[in-house]
């Protein structure tokens, strides 16, 4: 099965992303449910992880080269990412503490999932444009349950950005930690 | 330079659309559903008058039917009733009414993390019935529901039960009157405050940080550039 997944590009990539789609669109469908959220985002985020197993590390952007800059350029694109809500500070929310380790959990899961396995999957499928452009569509789309439609455009503004920090830096140590400061933050 | 131009013009239009839709960088965590305030916090943006509900329970055979009565369409207030919990000698329904209170009660002591609701029935309550009210992710999440005979006080805690989902708070009440969820106010700073002037000290930290240790680190990568020479890829998008 496997062998058949590595063989098809396109078979790989679909079924990828179909999974991450179905994991995102059961959490944010579960996590509504009472005294469910915080185990169904953790599972849901750790489901996601699975997304990157049999990838090898520096596929999904996680070599250990660079690793100060790699810190640093995610302190940078959470700097980025939480310029508005900072701007407009008296209209940033509240993150519970109990919300704290499932943001944690997702932002690792999402980031593997979408700027790593389906990113690489893409990439072998058409290069770094269909990667780019598909990891940033599904991601849009996966997060059309869990956000208000007016929220998409920054999501996908979001995940081109990070989309664009994978390709140019072929780094996901970046995109981790900024991605999981701005949920940290928020 | 063509992929840091690339990059610099992303997070340029990641502003700008992050720039609409307050606060920005949102992943779902937070509520979808902003807060319906009858005296909004100065870091509320638009805001909706809240809701009221109404709720007409039948009896049947001297039991008050299970039911629910909700503040509708915000769904701020809701009650739960289980089987019998009315006194329902002598009727065949029975009327709830959940109304948002104005003016703002205040109290002493006290900061209320949501509005104050006034909770009338026809029937007085013999068994317990279920209040989970939402308060707004903007504020402190409250500690406990305050409940009252008058807007004017006194205000009793009267406690909270496990959460049952994000910024909500549950209790199980066996009178009828004024509620509102809050905290003392000696517990934690005023609404909003603490995170609100966090994040741009953060963020700036960030940036400082960001600036003080990359200049070097970008000192030592050129250095060695010729080192990693391996890690180019010429795939443009």
């Amino acid at each position: 099965m496997l062998s058949v997944l590595a063989a098809r590009p396109a078979v790989r990539a679909a079924v990828i992303a179909t999974y991450i789609l179905l994991v995102e669109w059961a959490r944010a469908l579960a996590s509504t449910a009472p005294h469910a959220a915080v185990p169904v985002l953790i599972l849901g985020g750790l489901a996601l992880v699975l997304a990157g197993a049999g990838w090898p590390a520096d596929r999904l952007g996680l070599g250990r080269s660079r690793l100060g800059l790699r810190i640093l350029g995610g302190f940078a694109l959470a700097a980025v990412l939480l310029l508005p809500a900072a701007a407009r500070a008296s209209a940033a929310p509240i993150l519970p503490a109990f919300l704290v380790l499932p943001a944690v959990v997702v932002s690792v899961g999402e980031e593997i999932a979408f700027r790593g396995a389906l990113y690489a999957a893409l990439e072998n499928l058409g290069g770094a444009p269909v990667a780019i452009i598909g990891s940033t569509a599904l991601w849009t789309a996966a997060h059309a349950l869990s956000h208000p439609p007016e929220f998409l455009f920054a999501v996908a503004a979001a995940g081109l950005l990070l989309a664009l920090w994978r390709w140019a830096c072929k780094d996901l140590v970046g995109p981790i930690i900024g991605h999981a400061i701005a949920d940290l933050a928020l | 330079m063509k992929r840091l131009g690339l990059l610099a013009s992303a997070a340029v239009v990641y502003l700008l659309a992050a720039w609409m839709v307050a606060p920005g960088f949102y992943d779902g965590f937070t509520p979808l559903l902003p807060y319906n305030w009858v005296c909004p916090p100065p870091q509320a943006g638009s805001n909706q008058q809240p809701s009221s509900g109404h709720q007409v329970i039948k009896v049947v055979t001297g039991i008050s039917d299970a039911s629910s009565a909700f503040t509708d369409p915000d769904t701020q207030v809701v009650l739960g009733f289980n089987f019998g919990v009315f006194d329902s000698t002598g009727k065949t329904s029975i009327t709830v009414d959940i109304k948002p209170v104005s003016p703002c009660p205040k109290a002493a002591g006290i900061t209320f993390a949501t509005n104050t609701y006034l909770i009338t029935a026809d029937a007085p309550l013999v068994k317990k019935a279920t209040l989970v009210m939402r308060f707004s992710d903007l504020v402190p999440a409250p500690s406990t529901v305050y409940y009252a005979t008058s807007a004017d006080g006194p205000w009793t805690s009267i406690g909270a039960l496990s959460q049952a989902q994000p910024f909500t708070i549950d209790t199980s009440i066996d009178k009828f009157g004024y509620f509102a969820a809050g905290y003392p106010s000696s517990a934690i700073a005023p609404s909003g405050g603490g995170s609100s002037r966090l994040l741009p000290i953060a963020i700036a930290v960030l940036i400082i940080v960001v600036i003080v240790a990359g200049i070097p680190l970008a000192i030592i990568r050129r250095r060695h550039a010729p080192d990693d020479g391996e890690d180019e890829d010429d795939s443009e998008p």
